[in-house]
């Protein structure tokens, strides 16, 4: 009886294994392999079209960026619009699914259908958007705010408001449908018993609602923040990473694409690497976000 | 991965192994025909390339054919995809049309065939000796120069007049600056942080008898010389400084490329210009689709780029292509062959009369078609002549990135400081110091 | 009254968000019908329809740049899709359904992977396609698109499978068919919903792809539209076609919007199983 079990497990880890195997390779030869290249080639000076002054310069790189101010100045201009899109981004998100929740079931299909053309249209369709709209030459934005002459993309602060508007724009929905589903969790009793007990819209705001949602918020933060660090398209269309506005992806792009710095590129592709696992490190250990359990494991 | 797949059995593996299987297969292999097909990646154009490549392919009577491939619009784009393409040595690349200022990068690499010697005289005698310098490396020539680009300074006539600024003479930065702030109008430049901004600061330096790169025969990183920190330099900053504090670039200054320029020289607020020569023909466009009053465009002037300093002759932008023939090409000699006839005499006139892009060689603005398509055609050939490539260094990638970074944006240009801080800033870039 | 007032707020309400979502997508609609005047014009709204962007980017000098990329695009995304979605279903019904040590890693692989910096992965990638030939392929940027539509296919399809009632596959295997027939002829009918969620979610991701497309393509052979949209170019190389980019835009838009409109509850409940439990 014993053997026979035991060989039925056989079995399943066997199917388990295969069924999982072709997903499994892929994913692993399309990011494995190259970040171990990205490590090794971190070590070189190696610039792409100067083949014959490459050479190892152990950790020569890592120093360069990491005493370099444009690093540091990029680190904080993402950082800097992760926290800035990720904050409007919740408020916002949180109060579409508010809406969608309790719209009528008239316009419900229409506010989801709305809501969800920003999800799916291309970042890189809505940058030009955006970008065309504020923009001195095409703009309509100059002439309804009646400041024809004021050019948007001119300085840095308003270059990274127009960029983080895109941003925002585009991806609310994603984040409010991820609350959504944590507000449709929330047992309706729970919330019938708060009303009868006379508490006011507020008090089940931040004493039922929001404690009851922690896990959703949680996960929808996570997942916006890595995405929101990772930022590039956007940059790249609307001011190509000029007025100060490269982000770490912009910049990593840069050395190694635009410049065909390989060696360096590889170095801040690292980097970049390991500041986005810091950060699911960070909401793992310090945010107690337990995605197995968020996800329903 | 597949093997294995099939192996265990689950057909749906099988299947989707096989579809990649299947793909790399579909997209690895290519016709095969006796007459040999040679690439042109050509930049994008008004189709004018795409015409050329049909004609030498009727004219070559089966002895090549040449199949077009674009680029992307903007030259630093351009070299990406051609460089990605030549790190792998890729085969395909027969024919390029190359931006002067990344030959110097490309030859370095060995990634440009140079051109046999029975071509050399013939794709030099009577060309545009900026176009041909931009086409040499270390003395030996590696590309073909195709058509020539200049750019000219464009002035609305009413607003010289007004301020009493006489055009028939050669004018300086200082005396149109003066002149458009005294009549509140603009002078148009290209303050954007791009490749036009270093375009902008090179006239400006070589103008002032000054070179950005010294010895742009150096290969090695660290050998390269810099001009900036030099009296040239700081004659360049104080002219955009002034532009900047007078107002006369315009609220967009530091956002403004050609384009951009240009709507705003045919708008109210236009006095002058420095642009290419697409001004008069875009112009003349805008008047037939009536988002232009035919009165702007009869007010519309050219001519020289303007001076640093007044007893010194300008040394204007040059741009166009440079034909390169890929080191890995094979049909190297079929692709020679090809470039003789791309950049033929006429066909580069009847170039120029289909897309607007000067010929590099002298005697085909002769053309009379030419002189009465383009009035501007006989500045044109004056600024080509005496027109300065920038520098002509297998670094100029990063010189060009440092300069943009460093001078930028026009109203932070100081001349006491951004010149010395410009040149340090580079040296770093190119001794990887320094990230960009 | 109450009743009435409470409907007029909520068809404000309703109507406040439509135009959050539809602006912008209004507003490239309204560019792409420009006439070239008109372009520059810094008015929301064109002065009088004009088609001729349109006829660029299909008839006119713009097709040739064009045409090949929306073949590349729906191509690409399709195959993309297709590949991403089978190896999901095989892998989420594995973990969902069976009990095998390393399980938990996978799930966690996929999550590791879908947190990575594209970014990062290009460069090495490029250099790897250069060496094998998949440089400026269909099957090169396949093979890294399933990089980004396989994870969440995986996490999505997981938790759609744990939602079906496995006793119907027990019951056929007590009638004698095995494992893997049990799933194809029993499981694979209920699941199809789940998987054609999936399908549109992953098209979606691939569709929005940029960093491969400019990176790991030079030529119309694998050009995608977002990588091409920067290849427009006006009657000189110094004129940025506005228009021709907002039309090109449009084009690849319609398909997200039919999609939308056809599909919203399937994509809503898609989203949300995957990632937070529903």
């Amino acid at each position: 009886m014993k053997a026979k079990v035991s060989n039925r497990q056989r079995g399943e880890t066997r199917l388990g294994w295969m069924l999982s195997a072709p997903a499994v390779i892929i994913l692993l030869a399309v990011t494995g392999y190259p970040i171990l290249q990205a490590v090794y080639f971190s070590f070189f000076n190696y610039r792409m079209t100067d083949p014959d002054n490459r050479f190892v310069n152990w950790g020569q790189n890592y120093i360069v960026i990491l005493t370099d101010p444009l690093w540091w100045q990029t680190v904080g201009v993402t950082l800097l619009l992760t926290v800035v899109t990720v904050a409007v981004e919740l408020v916002l998100g949180f109060a579409l699914a508010l809406v969608m929740l309790n719209a009528l079931k008239a316009v419900r299909p229409w506010v989801r259908t709305a809501i969800l053309i920003p999800y799916g249209i291309i970042t890189v369709v809505a940058a030009f958007s955006w970008k065309y709209a504020f923009d001195l030459g095409t703009g309509f934005v100059g002439t309804w705010l009646s400041m024809p002459a004021f050019d948007w993309f001119g300085d840095f602060w308003s270059s990274f408001i127009v960029i983080c508007a895109a941003e925002i724009w585009k991806t609310t929905p994603f984040i409010s449908l991820l609350l959504l589903s944590g507000l449709a969790q929330i047992p309706s009793d729970m919330l019938e018993a708060a009303t009868v007990d006379g508490a006011t819209w507020w008090q089940r705001m931040w004493k039922v609602i929001i404690p009851n949602m922690k896990a959703a918020i949680m996960v929808a933060l996570l997942f916006r923040t890595l995405d929101a660090f990772r930022v590039f398209d956007s940059v790249f269309v609307m001011t190509a990473g000029a007025q100060n506005t490269a982000t770490v992806s912009f910049l990593t792009y840069n050395q190694s694409i635009g410049q065909l710095q390989l060696g360096m590129g590889s170095a801040l592709s690292v980097l970049l690497f390991l500041s986005v696992a810091l950060i699911c490190f960070i909401f793992i250990k310090f945010f107690k976000v337990d995605l197995a359990q968020a996800r329903g494991e | 991965m597949t093997e294995k797949a099939r192996k265990h059995g689950p057909w749906r593996l099988a299947l989707a192994g096989g579809a990649l299987l299947g793909l790399v297969a579909v997209t690895g292999c290519s016709a095969n025909t006796s007459t040999p097909t040679l690439t042109w990646y050509i930049n994008p154009d008004n189709g004018g390339q795409a015409t050329i490549a049909e004609q030498c392919t009727a004219e070559a009577d089966g002895a090549y054919r040449i199949s077009t491939s674009l680029l992307p619009n903007d030259a630093p784009s351009q070299r990406e995809q051609l460089i990605r393409r030549l790190a792998s040595a890729d085969s395909s690349i027969d024919i390029m049309s190359l931006d002067p200022v990344y030959v110097a990068e490309m030859a370095n690499a060995d990634y440009l065939a140079p051109v046999p010697e029975e071509y050399v005289g013939e794709f030099t005698d009577g060309v545009i000796p900026s176009s041909v310098e931009s086409s040499t490396r270390q003395d030996v020539l590696v590309a073909a120069p195709f058509w020539a680009n200049t750019q000219l300074l464009w002035y609305r006539k009413s607003v010289a007049e007004a301020a009493g600024l006489d055009m028939s003479q050669p004018v300086t930065w200082d005396e149109i600056i003066e002149a458009a702030d005294s009549q509140d109008k603009r002078v148009g430049v290209q303050g954007i942080r791009a490749e036009s901004l270093t375009v902008w600061i090179n006239a400006m330096v070589e103008s002032a008898g000054g070179q950005i790169v010294e010895n742009p025969d150096a290969d090695s990183p660290d050998q390269v010389r810099l001009g900036l920190d030099s009296e040239a330099g700081r004659s360049a900053a104080g002219i955009m400084e002034r532009i900047a504090e007078t107002g006369v670039g315009g609220p967009a200054l530091s956002n403004l490329d050609e384009n951009g320029a240009m709507l705003e020289f045919q708008s109210d607020d236009g006095g002058f210009m420095v642009n290419w020569p697409f001004i008069y023909s875009a112009s003349q466009a805008a008047v037939e689709d009536g988002s232009l009053d035919q009165a702007v465009l009869d007010d519309i002037g050219w001519t020289l780029y303007p001076r640093v300093d007044e007893g010194q002759e300008s040394r204007p932008p040059l741009g166009g292509i440079n034909l390169g023939v890929g080191a890995f090409s094979e049909n190297p000699d079929l692709a020679f062959q090809a470039v003789q006839c791309i950049r033929s005499p006429e066909k580069q006139s009847a170039y120029f009369l289909t897309d607007g892009n000067a010929p590099s060689n002298l005697a085909a603005f002769d053309d009379p078609e030419v002189r009465e398509a383009f009035p501007a055609a006989p500045v044109i050939a004056e600024s080509l002549q005496v027109s300065a490539a920038r520098p002509l260094t297998p670094y100029y990638n990063e010189v060009t990135g440092g300069i943009q970074k460093s001078w930028h944006p026009p109203e932070a240009v100081r001349p006491d400081s951004t010149p010395a801080r410009s040149q340090e800033f580079i040296l770093e870039i190119l001794k990887g110091e320094r990230l960009l | 009254m109450s009743g009435r007032k409470h409907t007029v707020w909520w068809i404000v309400i309703s109507l406040v968000v439509a135009v959050y979502a539809l602006f912008p997508v209004v507003w490239i609609v309204s560019l792409s019908l420009k006439s070239p005047g008109d372009i520059a014009n810094k008015q929301f709204w064109p002065t009088a329809i004009d088609w001729s962007n349109y006829e660029l980017i299909f008839t006119g000098a713009a097709k040739d740049l064009f045409l090949p990329a929306l073949v590349n695009s729906i191509g690409i995304c399709l195959i993309a899709t297709v590949i991403a979605v089978v190896l999901a279903t095989l892998t989420a019904y594995a973990v969902a359904r069976l009990d095998f040590p390393g399980k938990k890693l996978i799930l966690t692989m996929a999550l590791a992977v879908s947190i990575f910096p594209v970014i990062s992965l290009v460069t090495p990638l490029f250099r790897i396609w250069s060496a094998i030939g998949l440089y400026d392929t269909w099957a090169g940027l396949i093979i890294p698109y399933l990089s980004l539509t396989l994870p969440i296919s995986i996490w999505t399809l997981a938790a759609f499978f744990r939602q079906i009632p496995w006793e119907l596959e027990q019951a056929a295997q007590v009638d004698g068919a095995t494992s893997f027939q049990a799933f194809r002829k029993v499981i694979v009918p209920l699941a199809a919903p789940g998987v054609f969620t999936t399908a549109i979610i992953a098209f979606f991701i691939a569709w929005n792809d940029f960093v491969y497309g400019i990176s790991l393509t030079s030529t119309s052979a694998a050009r995608p539209v977002p990588a091409a949209l920067s290849f427009f170019t006006g009657a000189s190389q110094f004129e940025e076609p506005a228009g021709a980019i907002s039309a090109a835009a449009i084009v690849v838009t319609i398909p997200i919007i039919i999609i939308v409109l056809l599909f919203q509850r399937q994509i809503v409940s898609g989203l949300t199983s995957g990632a937070v439990k529903g």
